[in-house]
């Protein structure tokens, strides 16, 4: 099943083209990494997914089910309604390249706040899992310590756990290491690994390249907005096909 | 936005409270409103118990007392009186009244005292006669009869060359700070009404004289709103009624005011009073005066100048004013400004601007004004006359309306200051806009707004004082009106002293606020 399907996306910020119309899809269980330089797009296709951004143009689907749809004779695209919106957030999580917390909660409350009062869910179970998610990023102790007591790399756990207790169908990284000293990073790419053979749906948009080798099923190479190559890790990094992708690995392998 | 709550709760205290009528005879609460410069001794003052006393005062309650109607004694700030009386937040101005000058502005009583403006000195002042003024300052309370007399439109020829010769001719607002004037040397005379000045003389002793010449004979009257003749009357024959029987002159002998005392002179000859033999009354009248003339000098009244705590005492209902001022404005403004927030950031554009237009009109006038605006604009743009308890919520939601633009800038600067990124993972989590609003983007805003909300609670206990522009009696008018008539200044340093104890405890209790919201970043 694809859990998303995005087609003809296009997104323009004052008149210049960020997004010139991109098609991409996940199938369930799929881990995709976004490559490519600056500005060339993979963070405002990743917030155009998660509905940061609306896109001028193009259609969008959860798990087969349309959410944005485009009326064909008049070209206009609509959004659901908010409720039904809410609904569809429930598929999938994000880890922001600056975590975002929420400064003024507890790292337990960080975790467990969207599904007590979002979700609704029972609360004792609700804390059992934060409490088991907490353990698999190695921040068991930390559960009553606020986010300004922790080292940037714990509060980026901190977040890949409170994505995780949504129960999310698919998780998306924006940069996730990128706010982050080399060491720390390692932390954070191991757990990423793990969910990449507990088989979590992911989209992650990064510039670890020897990562995006050894976890994705694909990789896409974006350049000026548009999608340049897409394929299997070891093709499309190891042996790129594209000049813009030659050039831009070959600068990173410096 | 909040114009129309403005307008909304004018409406509704005009139309919960019923209209108050202009006349008193279609009054039908019996009470009778006198208006009056709270400062002003002997004629109304007030005195080291904290009432309100005055030889007007008690004439005015004698006059209530035979009428079954219930005395007011509102103090007024003297700048507004016409606005005060023609709204019908007052009655009549009764307050050592000078006519002259005035005569076409109100419907008049006779009048009951005869009075003089003179000029006081410093005992070793250089000035002996009028003429000595020349090249002086000259100090005279904001619209006295003083000032007409120099400046009005009919001053006479010489008081207008008189005061030509003046370096400068400095307008006051009340008779304390004009004796600190000459006192300190800031102006080498001050110009006042007769019995004014008697009473200053004996309270201030031998540092100050009063030159020989005065500069104009003048008559107190008591002021009606013009065409009220009905009321003006009923308060006439009372008057006449106590000229009669001598209680008048009792009174005048009293408050040593038997020398410029002159209602006797105008009592019509042929005026009977409803009640009561009428012969033999006046024949006893007549009488007390010819007593209580050779008596005067002895029995006026002289202030007594209290101690600390005994001014602290009289202060005390001031401060409750004062604090009733400051939590009922931060009750309402508060809310208020977040209300205004929410339109500022709306996102429609008309909302935008009604409410960018308000909050640069509130904070691009003075409070005072928009006080004044609100206690005096719904008779002057409606023509709505509001109750007598309208002077109390004036004063709040003038400053309400005020500090609520202030504290609604305040806040969309938090709200803006809190990282995009906090909305967006609210938002990915699935908050709706409430749940973001009120759990994740308004805590951190109250814990960024701290220091600029305190400094602006701090700027609201000083603003209280601001109240005195709707006659609001809070702390520091009460403070003026005691030094005013103790002829003294440390009625101003409790005060003063007031403010900053009430700040400093504000102070601390928004630190310890902040200090409660330290322990995240």
């Amino acid at each position: 099943m694809k859990i998303l399907e995005m087609n003809h996306i296009k997104k323009s910020f004052d008149g210049k083209e960020v997004l010139q119309d991109i098609s991409f899809s996940i199938e369930e269980g799929e881990v995709v990494s976004i490559i490519g330089p600056s500005g060339s797009g993979k963070s405002t296709l990743l917030r155009c997914a998660t509905f940061l951004e609306q896109m001028d143009d193009g259609t969008l689907a959860y798990c087969e089910e349309p959410v944005v749809t485009r009326d064909e004779e008049t070209g206009k695209i609509s959004y659901p309604p908010r409720k039904k919106m809410r609904e569809v957030l429930m598929d999938f999580g994000l880890v922001f390249q600056n975590f975002n917390l929420f400064p003024h909660y507890s790292v337990i409350k960080n975790v467990v706040d969207a599904p007590l009062c979002i979700q609704k869910r029972n609360r004792e179970e609700v804390f059992k899992e934060a409490r088991e998610l907490l353990a698999k990023v190695g921040l068991a102790d930390k559960e009553n310590a606020y986010p300004c007591e922790l080292s940037g790399g714990q509060q980026q756990r901190v977040a890949i756990a409170r994505a995780l207790a949504m129960k999310p169908k698919m998780l998306y990284f924006d940069e996730p290491t990128s706010a982050l000293d080399p060491e720390i990073t390692a932390g954070i790419l191991k757990i990423m690994k793990q969910l990449a053979q507990e088989h979590m749906t992911m989209a992650i948009v990064t510039h670890e390249i020897d990562f995006a080798r050894a976890v994705s099923d694909r990789v896409i190479f974006m350049d000026g907005g548009k999608i340049v190559e897409e394929g299997k890790p070891e093709d499309v990094i190891d042996h790129p096909q594209n000049e813009r992708t030659q050039a831009f690995l070959k600068k990173l392998s410096y | 936005m909040a114009m129309l709550v403005l307008l909304l709760a004018v409406s509704l205290l005009g139309s919960g409270t019923g209209i108050v009528c202009n006349t008193k005879a279609e009054n039908d609460d019996k009470t009778f409103i006198v208006g009056f410069d709270a400062s002003f001794p002997p004629y109304g003052y007030q005195d080291d118990s904290g009432e309100y006393v005055g030889f007007d005062l008690d004439l005015a309650q004698e006059v209530c007392d035979r009428n079954g109607w219930t005395l007011v004694k509102q103090p007024i700030d003297w700048d507004s009186k016409d606005m005060e009386l023609n709204s019908g937040s007052i009655d009549c101005i009764w307050n050592g009244f000078t006519m002259n000058g005035r005569e076409s502005d109100y419907t008049w009583s006779v009048p009951y005292v005869d009075n003089s403006q003179v000029v006081i000195v410093k005992a070793d002042s250089d000035i002996q006669k009028l003429s000595d003024m020349s090249g002086k300052v000259v100090a005279v309370q904001a619209d006295s009869s003083a000032l007409a007399a120099f400046t009005g439109e009919d001053a006479t020829k010489e008081n207008q060359a008189l005061c030509k010769s003046f370096a400068d001719l400095q307008q006051v607002g009340d008779y304390n700070s004009a004796f600190m004037n000459l006192e300190s040397g800031m102006v080498d005379a001050i110009c006042m009404d007769i019995g004014v000045a008697k009473y200053q003389l004996e309270s201030r002793g031998a540092a100050f004289r009063m030159l020989e010449e005065s500069v104009s004979s003048e008559q107190y009257g008591i002021g009606f709103k013009r065409g009220n003749e009905e009321l003006r009357d009923v308060v006439q024959n009372t008057l006449f009624a106590m000229v009669q029987d001598g209680t008048f002159d009792a009174v005048a002998k009293e408050w040593g005011l038997t020398d410029c005392v002159c209602l006797a002179d105008h009592v019509p000859d042929d005026f009977v009073a409803q009640t009561g033999d009428k012969k033999e009354q006046k024949a006893e009248g007549k009488k007390e005066t010819a007593v209580s003339a050779e008596n005067a000098e002895n029995t006026g009244k002289s202030p007594v100048k209290s101690g600390f705590f005994s001014i602290v005492k009289q202060l005390g209902e001031g401060m409750l004013a004062t604090l009733a001022i400051f939590f009922l404005t931060l009750l309402f403004s508060l809310p208020l400004g977040l209300l205004l927030t929410f339109v500022r950031m709306s996102r429609f554009r008309v909302l935008q601007w009604i409410a960018r237009i308000y909050i640069s009109i509130m904070r691009g006038t003075p409070l005072m004004l928009q006080l004044l605006v609100v206690f005096f604009g719904p008779y002057y743009l409606f023509h709505v006359n509001l109750p007598y308890s309208y002077r109390f919520y004036a004063v709040i939601i003038g400053f309400s309306l005020n500090y609520a633009a202030y504290f609604a800038e305040i806040f969309r600067g938090g709200i803006q200051s809190v990282p995009v990124g906090q909305r967006e993972a609210a938002s990915v989590l699935g908050y709706s806009r409430v749940q973001t609003f009120t759990k994740i983007i308004f805590p951190q805003m109250v814990k960024r707004v701290m220091p600029p909300v305190t400094n602006e609670v701090i700027t609201l206990v000083k603003d209280t004082s601001l109240a005195f522009a709707l006659a609001y009696t809070e702390m520091f008018t009460l403070a003026k009106q005691i030094a005013a008539a103790q002829t003294s200044i440390l009625p101003l340093f409790i005060a003063g002293l007031f403010y900053y104890i009430f700040n400093f405890v504000v102070a601390f209790v928004m630190e310890g606020i902040e200090k409660k919201l330290d322990y995240y970043r």
